[in-house]
């Protein structure tokens, strides 16, 4: 199966800010693609414009060396002659056909024999676990059942690629769960290529081989979901990945807060060479803890904070730390040994310290 | 079309600098721009609709401002100049002339008193009542909600034709009513006229506002007022400061709604105005339109659309205002019912009043007055169904019951045949402008087709078949004249119900989305096969809600027919009118009664098959 190639695509509607804009993408052959953003970022357009239930503005979209759609050549291929599947959000069943006729609809319009038809209608049933429902209409399905049924019905015309949209956000907790590991071995199974839209870090990070963050209609950075967590681009996507979100502390001169300062000095004394730093990221997870004073290497940055707040959320602990007055977010599993007004030496690896630069963009230093 | 407006100034620069470096973009572009947004039908359809609508509502609204402002036929020598010359003379003889003060000064005037005395009556009806049926606990109170909305799902002048019937004096002929039967002669003021007219309408309208205000009521979040309560205001503060100012824009849309509806009331101003020469707008075009003056009845038309269009506006922009209190209600409907206390039978009797009077009575009395030779006389031997089936009846016409009359089927027939195709018209249009405004990539189609089948809503009935006689009454073009036809009917029935079938297949379309058509596109479906299998199935029942409830408000609508149909496109309500023209009381009652129970039941069939209700399509 082909990669799809997004070329400089932007989309805009009239008379507002472009919903995408000048977007480059490669999605590889097999792979499992995830549109990670805030809503409004323009992720669904993207998947929208690939299946081509929306035209360009400017660039061009290829599947393998196919133009689908390219207004300077004159070319759009409408979403029915595309080989795109879709699954959408709000699952679009259609309410008139029971489940068999919902997941055989596409087989019947290709004229593929009755037999064949029974045989592949059956077999993507099965896998999905729906075939006791094949009488029943979707109203009467529950809410997994109903996403799997429109998985079904997409699955069973083997599309060269999926596309789905959020198609897990309408699930409860426990059933999305269940619904992401059954995706994972979905995609394993049926080996198609899934570009996958979602606000969702978890779930993007859970199922994907590389994640593309956007935010506001343009792309932030294409990565395995390790390189977007341990490395991120830009500000923004070291902000909207990671749960409690990272700690982000300006370092430039005019931030006299303690912790600024304190960090800035650190700074200065470990990074050599590197300027123009406009903020340091802590991630709350790589910072530790300890009531008496940490040994640790001097490359670490090793400081003290008072204890604000602690919020136990079962098993993990949040603990809010104050240095003069700027708060800083700490993610343990480990039980705190501490109280609230006490004080606590906070330290962090070298290596897990993210700086960006006045931009917002990405400094890299030797670690990397 | 919207593609080059998809661009933002700087990208429209890069794309015209591209398409000028690759030679051929100009046509690719084209191209581009016809597989997008003309590769389906939708597209085609869409600007069939805009001819077919263009046609049906603009087209004849602008002949007939033509006709306002144009010498007509005859009128050469009055107006001092040729035929189809501009003129002023009709704009002058209607406002300015001696003559403007019968023409229209005078029954601008009626018209505003009647309007502004229906409201404040129906106001004071319906409030109580409406609160009395949301927020009490009055005997009753679900028997009470649809028995007082009645009077609404029937044609308003049947009650003229009931208070006729007991009210009439001597100043018309033909048969006397029960009162002067009984010894007691009805002034004329009480018989015909103001009063009559005035509380007529009241009753009939006052469902609006037990609909409307009552929605209100019912929707408020009484969280709102026990908060204030908690902060310790008194029952008097929140009645005024919290619950009177939301309420407002319900009372307030009422009050418009019913002025709109008033301005264009034909039915009930002939049948108890014409006695005593008490003009309203409606009977002064009609009046004009009788005597041929179609230059006069042009402006009279263009006076009566222009207040209807103005008073729906301002509704439009409170509907509006009372969208903006409605986002802030949250889930609302904890209604607490206030217990009356003592008070309680004393409202179940109001209650059981005001039925009685707008509908029980009416309904009594033209029911027995079909069955009854003298009026008011209650012997048995004075009783008879010879109205109904009689035969060989001494009579000069009409010699057979109304049911053996083969002009009452006749005119059945045409009702059925006439009101039924355009029902379905519409049914069938009001679903396809559904599916192109929610369809559409060209966007003025659809914002274009959203505005212009809303149009006649705003422009009363009988206003909109004088346009479409002026349109259609000469041959124009390669469309022959139609007036005398079937046709016209036909055509100007399904562009007066177009506001509401339109309405119904835009709701029917928004709720069902794009989703279940873009999934049938993604599976392979093309444009045919999704209507086929998908949308159109969906749809069922949306279709058929959007035929039947125009069909219903189509039996028994007058004001169009009588300006359209001629005695061989009688339909039933026109029928009636002809038979109380001709003093034949008791089959023209009869034929009323059957209208009315046509338009009740099959409103309640509507009901029960759509799990609706009738507040539903109202206001709004």
């Amino acid at each position: 199966m082909p990669n799809i190639t997004l070329s400089h695509v932007s989309k805009s509607y009239d008379s507002l800010a472009p919903a995408i804009s000048d977007l480059d993408l490669v999605v590889r052959d097999g792979e499992f693609m995830c549109l990670l953003g805030p809503s409004g970022c323009g992720k669904s357009t993207t998947l929208r414009v690939i299946a081509g239930l929306e035209n360009l503005s400017t660039g061009e979209i290829m599947i393998g060396g196919r133009v689908l759609d390219s207004r300077d050549q004159g070319i759009f291929v409408p979403p029915e002659q595309r080989g795109a599947g879709l699954v959408f959000q709000s699952y679009a069943l259609w309410p008139h056909l029971t489940v068999e006729r919902n997941v055989s609809f596409g087989l019947r319009l290709r004229k593929v024999p009755a037999e064949e038809r029974e045989e592949r209608v059956g077999f993507v049933m099965e896998t999905l676990g729906i075939e006791q429902f094949r009488d029943r209409y979707p109203s009467q399905l529950s809410g997994g059942q109903q996403q799997r049924v429109a998985l079904a019905r997409m699955l069973v015309i083997e599309p060269d690629v999926l596309l789905l949209d959020e198609p897990l956000s309408n699930l409860d907790a426990k059933l999305r769960l269940k619904m992401r590991a059954e995706l994972k071995r979905i995609h394993g199974e049926f080996g198609t290529t899934i570009v996958f839209v979602t606000h969702d870090q978890w779930e993007a990070m859970t199922l994907s081989t590389r994640i593309a963050v956007m935010n506001e209609g343009s792309l932030q950075q294409v990565g395995s979901p390790d390189e977007i967590y341990n490395s991120p681009a830009n500000l923004f996507v070291a902000e909207f990945v990671g749960n409690p979100p990272i700690n982000m502390v300006p370092v430039t001169a005019g931030h006299d807060m303690e912790l600024s300062l304190t960090l800035g000095e650190y700074m200065v004394r470990s990074f050599p060479g590197v300027d123009n730093v406009g903020s340091l990221g802590l991630r709350p997870e790589s910072i530790r803890l300890s009531v008496s004073k940490p040994s640790g290497n001097s490359r670490c940055l090793t400081s003290h904070a008072t204890v604000a707040g602690i919020l136990p959320t079962g098993g993990n602990w949040i603990v809010e730390l104050d240095k003069g007055g700027s708060p800083l977010f700490v993610s343990t599993n480990v039980s705190p040994e501490f109280n609230v007004g006490e004080m606590v030496y906070f330290q962090v690896d070298h290596s897990r310290i993210h700086l960006f630069d006045l931009d917002g963009i990405r400094v890299s230093y030797e670690n990397d | 079309m919207k593609e080059k407006s998809d661009l933002m100034p700087s990208q429209l620069a890069e794309h015209d600098k591209s398409t000028s470096s690759t030679g051929m973009s100009r046509s690719a572009c084209l191209n581009y721009h016809f597989k997008v947004g003309w590769r389906e039908p939708t597209a085609i359809i869409g600007a069939l609709m805009v001819v077919l609508f263009a046609y049906l509502v603009i087209v004849p609204i602008v002949t007939l401002m033509h006709d306002a402002v144009e010498v007509q036929f005859g009128d050469a020598r009055r107006a001092k100049s040729e035929v189809g010359a501009w003129t002023f003379y009709y704009l002058n003889r209607t406002l300015a002339s001696p003559i403007s003060q019968i023409l229209f000064w005078e029954p601008l005037a009626h018209t505003l008193s009647v309007a502004t005395g229906v409201i404040l009556i129906s106001l004071s009806i319906g409030v109580p009542l409406a609160w009395l049926l949301s927020r009490s606990d009055m005997y009753g109170r679900r028997w009470f909600a649809t028995a007082l909305i009645v009077p609404y799902m029937l044609p308003s002048w049947t009650f003229a034709l009931a208070w006729r019937t007991l009210f009439r004096n001597r100043t018309v002929g033909g048969q006397q009513g029960w009162l002067e039967n009984l010894g007691f002669t009805p002034p004329d003021w009480l018989a015909y006229g103001q009063v009559p007219i005035t509380i007529i309408l009241a009753l009939h309208y006052a469902p609006f506002v037990i609909l409307l205000f009552g929605n209100a009521l019912r929707s408020f979040d009484s969280q709102l007022e026990e908060s204030a309560r908690i902060l310790g205001a008194k029952s008097g503060t929140v009645a005024f400061q919290i619950i009177f100012p939301l309420l407002l824009p319900s009372l307030l849309s009422a009050t418009i709604l019913i002025f709109a509806k008033c301005i264009g009331e034909f039915g009930v101003n002939y049948l108890l105005g014409l006695p005593v020469d008490y003009n309203v707008l409606a009977t002064s075009l009609y009046r004009s339109i009788s005597s041929r003056q179609s230059g006069v009845a042009a402006v009279l038309a263009g006076a009566i659309m222009l207040i209807g269009i103005i008073s729906l506006l301002v509704d439009a922009r409170l509907v509006r205002e009372s969208r903006r209190f409605v986002t802030v209600g949250g889930k609302g409907a904890m209604s607490r019912n206030s217990p009356l206390g003592f008070y309680r039978l004393l409202a179940t009797v109001f209650a059981a009043l005001v039925f009685l009077i707008s509908v029980g009575i009416p309904l009594l009395v033209l029911v027995l007055s079909t069955v009854m030779k003298v009026p008011a006389d209650f012997s048995v031997e004075n009783f008879t169904l010879d109205y109904w089936i009689g035969r060989n009846l001494e009579t000069v016409a009409l010699r057979t019951g109304i049911l053996l009359t083969p002009d009452l089927w006749m005119a059945a027939w045409n009702t059925l045949r006439i009101v039924g195709f355009a029902s379905l018209c519409s049914g069938l249009l009001g679903l396809l402008v559904g599916y192109v405004v929610v369809r559409s990539r060209v966007r003025w189609i659809s914002s274009f087709l959203r505005h212009v089948t809303f149009f006649p809503y705003l422009v009363p009935g009988i206003a909109f078949a004088v346009a479409y006689l002026s349109l259609f009454a000469v041959q124009r073009g390669p469309i022959p004249a139609l007036y005398g036809t079937g046709l016209i009917l036909i055509l100007a029935l399904t562009a007066d119900q177009m506001p509401y079938s339109s309405r119904a297949g835009i709701s029917a379309m928004m709720q069902l989305g794009k989703d279940p058509e873009e999934a049938a596109q993604m599976t392979g479906a093309g444009w045919l096969r999704r209507m086929t299998s998908i949308v159109i199935p969906i749809q069922k029942g949306a279709l058929v809600t959007g035929t039947l409830l125009p069909f219903i408000s189509g039996i028994k609508g007058l004001s169009l027919f009588v300006v359209l149909a001629v005695p061989t496109t009688d339909v039933l309500t026109t029928y009636s009118l002809r038979l109380i023209d001709n003093n034949y009381t008791q089959a023209a009652n009869a034929v009323v009664l059957i209208i009315a129970a046509m338009a009740y039941f099959g409103t309640l069939a509507v009901q029960n098959v759509t799990k609706t209700n009738l507040a539903d399509g109202l206001g709004g």
